[in-house]
């Protein structure tokens, strides 16, 4: 048992490595995209983005506008062009 | 209080559009169907090729398809489904309040805004949200698309659109 779990386990950990973070960046990418469309900004597509803070990101879009997209204060979301 | 509109009628004639709310069903336009090359000399109609039934002035009031409109549901599942990210699910929240408090203004004398005006910006949000639950959350979609009119019908009511 010990042994099947040590053989698989780098595999597993592998997989996890590379699949894992990579549908949550999809997803955060799609939000921020959508966001940004339903403000009305062009952007086109989010290709990267990084976290700032809680609920706070700064998109980069395939057209090359960067976006920090946040929630303020009265709960509004709002995309600040950089 | 306001009836429910009816769904919109197609009609052929290449004419202005016609409001939704306005459905006129204009008198079926007798298709001067005369082939100018083929027409004997004896003016006989021809029978028309399948005897349509002549169209009623009864269609504008052909039964509209009363969904039962379950709002909270229709939110629940909104908040719930994960076809749409938190920050679009936020920016959809603040555009249908937007719109909310529009109807609050055109209610309380506050805006110079008409029914008609409003009808715009909720068919592009209800656009929005279909297009960002197609995909991903049909049949939440196609619910929402169900309950379009009898939404608006609640927003287009002002007695009950203080009941939201």
């Amino acid at each position: 048992m010990n042994c099947r779990l040590t053989r698989w386990a780098p595999i597993l950990l592998t997989v996890a490595f590379y699949a894992g973070p990579l549908p949550a960046a999809d997803a955060l990418s799609k939000d921020l995209t959508s966001t940004i469309a339903l403000l009305g900004l062009p952007c086109g597509q989010v290709v990267s983005s990084r976290r700032l803070g809680e609920n706070d990101y700064l998109a980069t879009c395939k057209n090359k506008m960067r976006y920090r997209v946040f929630v303020d204060a009265k709960g509004r979301v709002v995309a600040q062009r950089q | 209080m306001q009836e429910t509109p009816p769904p919109a009628v197609k009609i052929d004639v290449p004419a202005p559009k016609v409001e939704p709310s306005a459905a006129k069903i204009e008198s079926p336009a007798p298709k001067t169907d005369g082939p100018a090359t083929k027409v004997p000399a004896k003016a006989a109609a021809p029978p028309p090729p399948a005897e349509k039934p002549p169209m009623k002035e009864s269609v504008a009031a052909a039964p509209v398809k009363s969904p039962t409109l379950d709002l909270a549901l229709l939110e629940k599942r909104l908040k719930e489904t994960s076809a749409i990210g938190v920050f679009t699910k936020l920016t959809l929240k603040n555009q249908v309040d937007d719109l909310l408090n529009r109807f609050r203004a055109h209610y309380e004398g506050r805006a110079k805004t008409t029914l008609a005006d409003l009808r715009q910006p909720y068919d592009l949000l209800i656009l929005k949200v279909l297009a960002l639950l197609q995909d991903g959350d049909p049949s939440l979609a196609r619910a929402i698309t169900d309950s379009r009119e009898a939404i608006w019908s609640i927003l287009a009511d002002p007695a009950r659109f203080k009941t939201l």
